[in-house]
């Protein structure tokens, strides 16, 4: 009486014990199970105050008595990085108690190369703040030209703003460097020390959470990236990893399905063949890798094999319990029709098991691409898989991420995709007769085929 | 209650019914079973669910095996119809033993057992085609038998898409297209609601007239048997065994309100008695009288 009555229109409440929710609000929760953890994420990622226990740095800088070199987007953590601050502070007093001491044991060229690599120091700043591309950033007279620019007030930092301690050190330096030379010329940078920028940075997630939107951006310049001819693009490495998904998994279906309908048929082939499948599946297909490149050798074969060896005594055991779960009614109902042998599994067992071996493949079809890393990993790494592992060795965590997105996607995508061609492919089967398409899969009906997607049952006009 | 109705006894026939079944035992014999037993063998060891029976039916004959449950009806007429292997005993069908299930002998199961992935045509179709035929000819035929069962304006729908009855009427036109020797039939009206069911009792009758087709009914409704049948197999459990078998006494062409005719009280009457045999020790003991509501609340 009390729930459910607004507007006059019936809702179902949404706390109800085995009872379906009204379409709305399953589109509304679906939608909700992938925005929720997108907006955990954004929120972890945004908000200095919840977590963020690293410092990612903005500008670096080379500490004189410890030979770590940090570089800029490194991250540090929040208590080591003032005490970083603190020794480029000391290091600059050194730098300019030197000078005041005129100590003339350092010669001019040691003195010109420390200089260099100071001056080079700004060009994480520059790149950030877009002001020299990262090709541009390689060339001194660039660099230069920057230095002079943000003295002389013409460019300031957007992105990447200097602190004012950093803006002073910017002035003292460039007054040096411009009374040696206007433009650069490495035989004539100033044979004075010149003190270090003080390294700046925000506080940000360790390097294996990164924001969201610098997976986005990173995603889309890996797929992007004009790759050397000789090195494959992202797009020839997807490919490479589809390839591997799905010929593994066509074959293992090829050559599992028949054999588990006969199974699933024949006791005999069930008691002959099942226990051997059953107790091969438990070897964990990984194991085979190196025995696999032995034998197919490098390249594709092994990694095809090891997909098929991942799923194809699954698929046999699967198809075989998907046989025997027919109706055996159906097949004594066909008996007394006449039916018999080759035209019993024809015409009654293969049509009465598709929709759920239909069924079982999607989920094998799952299965194989949770072999495709361990796959590409076997003989000469290849596809995603490469990429993946390189990126995750440098932690470059940004590319890593939108790799395994990818791949998530992908299998994600092909499943709903299946799923939602059921109703389609299957007209007779109870589900057909509600009308709760698959969201891709109506994109894709209205793709292929607009008035299948408006008329309201089984594509077929009444 | 029937006790205070004079009832004539089960065995009177009219002259029309006595002509009837001397006319019937001259037609050739159709079904000759032949000391036909079945054991199980489960867990507690071997388990005798049909001690050995013999019985006839006659071309054209419709005859009902009535019997309490678990006394093996669907046991013997899966036997029959080549399902179940038997476990001694022979039956010939028109003189001869079929081995195995085939197309002579049709079955109609009680569960739905049409193709769901075949529409109502194709599901007809499906033996003629399993048996050799081909071409229009086959979807030709099977139309006619949807016309018998009535079903012209579902000839293309899917199984899903009718109600219990209807799915029962595709069966049986499915099963008839063979044009069987005999046809079995297990219960196939159980599901159905009462005025479905005697609808579909009509329809049978209707049928069977129309089709050379001798049918042989399981079913525990004693009403439903009388009403069908010529003669009645009535079994008993433990193990299962033939009590009698009776003929009824009930005039041809039948109609639902012989339902209450003498003929058929009695034959009912004598139907009951077999199957749930009078005993006295508790049919004497009156219940204890206990109240278990209060003074102001009769009901009667
Ligand atoms: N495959 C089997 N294995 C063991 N026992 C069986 C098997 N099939 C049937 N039985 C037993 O045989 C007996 C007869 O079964 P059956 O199905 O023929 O009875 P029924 O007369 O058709 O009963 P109902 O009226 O309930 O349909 C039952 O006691 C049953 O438990
Ligand atoms: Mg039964």
């Amino acid at each position: 009486m009390t729930n459910g009555k607004k507007n006059g229109k019936v809702t179902s409440p949404w706390f109800a014990i085995r009872k379906d929710l009204d379409a709305r609000q399953r589109l509304t929760l679906s939608c909700l199970s992938f925005i929720l953890p997108l907006v955990a994420w954004a929120f972890v990622s945004y908000s200095p105050f919840i977590w963020h226990p690293d410092v990612k740095l903005h500008i670096s800088a080379d500490r004189s008595d410890v030979t770590t070199v940090y570089t800029a987007g490194d991250h540090l953590s929040k208590t080591y990085f003032p005490e970083f601050v603190a020794a480029i502070r000391s290091d600059n007093l050194e730098i300019l108690a030197s000078r005041e001491s005129g100590d003339a044991e350092s010669r001019g060229s040691s003195v010109r190369r420390a200089n260099l690599k100071i001056m080079r120091h700004i060009s994480d700043a520059a790149i950030a703040n877009d002001w020299l591309t990262r090709v541009e950033a390689k060339e001194d007279d660039l660099l230069y030209g920057v230095w002079r620019d943000v003295a002389e007030g013409k460019l300031s930092g957007k992105k990447v703003k200097f602190s004012e301690e950093n803006l002073a050190i910017i002035n003292r330096n460039w007054e040096l460097m411009s009374a040696s030379s206007p433009t650069f010329s490495s035989r004539d940078l100033p044979e004075i020390p010149l003190e270090k920028l003080v390294p700046q940075g925000v506080s940000a997630n360790p390097v294996y959470l990164p924001a969201p939107h610098e997976v986005v951006i990173k995603g889309l310049q890996d797929f992007t990236f004009e790759s050397e001819s000789d090195k494959p693009s992202m797009f020839d490495r997807y490919k490479h990893s589809l390839k591997i998904v799905f010929l593994g998994f066509l074959l293992a279906a090829v050559v599992g399905v028949p054999l588990g309908v006969l199974c699933g048929t024949f006791d005999f082939f069930s008691k002959l063949f099942e226990p051997f499948v059953d107790f091969f599946r438990y070897m964990p297909a990984p194991a085979f890798s190196t025995l696999l490149v032995a034998v197919f050798l490098a390249h594709d074969a092994p990694k095809i094999a090891l997909v098929f060896v991942g799923t194809f005594f699954q698929l046999v055991l699967v198809v075989a319990n998907t046989t025997r779960q027919l109706d055996r009614s159906l097949l004594e109902a066909a008996q007394t029709l006449g039916a018999k042998n080759i035209t019993l599994i024809r015409r009654v067992i293969l049509p009465g098991i598709t929709p759920n071996l239909y069924n079982d493949m999607r989920i094998l079809l799952g299965w194989a691409w949770t072999w495709l890393v361990i796959a590409e990993l076997i003989g000469v790494k290849s596809g995603l898989t490469e990429f993946l592992e390189t990126q995750g060795r440098w932690r470059n965590f940004d590319s890593v991420f939108p790799i395994i997105i990818l791949i998530g996607m992908s299998g994600f995508v092909t499943d709903q995709f299946l799923s939602s061609l059921r109703k389609y492919l299957f007209p007779w089967t109870p589900d057909a007769a509600e009308k709760k398409h698959g969201f891709i899969g109506r994109f894709f009906l209205w793709l292929v085929d607009p008035k299948a997607y408006s008329t309201p049952l089984n594509g077929k006009a009444k | 209650m029937s006790s205070s109705i004079e009832l004539p006894s089960y065995k009177e026939q009219s002259e029309d019914v006595r002509t009837r079944f001397a006319e019937l035992y001259q037609r050739p014999i159709k079904l000759e079973v032949e000391g036909l037993s079945k054991s199980f063998t489960t867990a507690k060891g071997s388990v005798e669910v049909l001690s050995p029976i013999s019985f006839n039916v006659h071309r054209r004959e419709f005859v009902s095996v009535i019997g309490p449950s678990g006394c093996g009806k669907s046991t013997l007429i899966r036997m029959l119809a080549g399902l179940e292997t038997l476990s001694s005993g022979t039956f010939l069908l028109d003189g001869q033993e079929p081995s195995g299930p085939g197309a002579d002998r049709g079955m109609v199961f009680q569960g739905y057992t049409l193709f769901p992935w075949l529409s109502v045509k194709k599901n007809v179709m499906f033996g003629l085609e399993v048996n050799g035929k081909s071409g229009a000819a086959v979807e030709q035929e099977a139309m006619q038998w949807i016309e018998l069962v009535g079903l012209t304006h579902a000839a293309d729908k899917y199984p899903r898409e009718l109600s219990g009855g209807m799915k029962q009427r595709v069966a049986i036109a499915r099963s008839l297209a063979n044009q069987p020797q005999i046809l079995f039939m297990d219960e196939p009206f159980g599901a159905l609601d009462p005025h479905t069911r005697c609808q579909m009792q009509a329809h049978l009758l209707q049928i069977w007239r129309n089709v050379d087709v001798t049918i042989m009914f399981v079913t525990h409704d004693l009403d439903e048997a009388i009403y069908l049948s010529d003669r009645i197999l009535v079994l008993k459990a433990n193990p299962g065994e033939i009590l009698e078998y009776v003929e009824v006494p009930v005039p041809r062409p039948r109609t639902p309100e012989q339902l209450l005719s003498p003929e058929f009280l009695a034959i009912k009457q004598r139907l009951e008695e077999l199957i749930h045999p009078k005993e006295p020790e508790r049919d004497d003991e009156p219940l204890p009288n206990i109240r278990m509501t209060g003074i102001g609340d009769e009901v009667e």
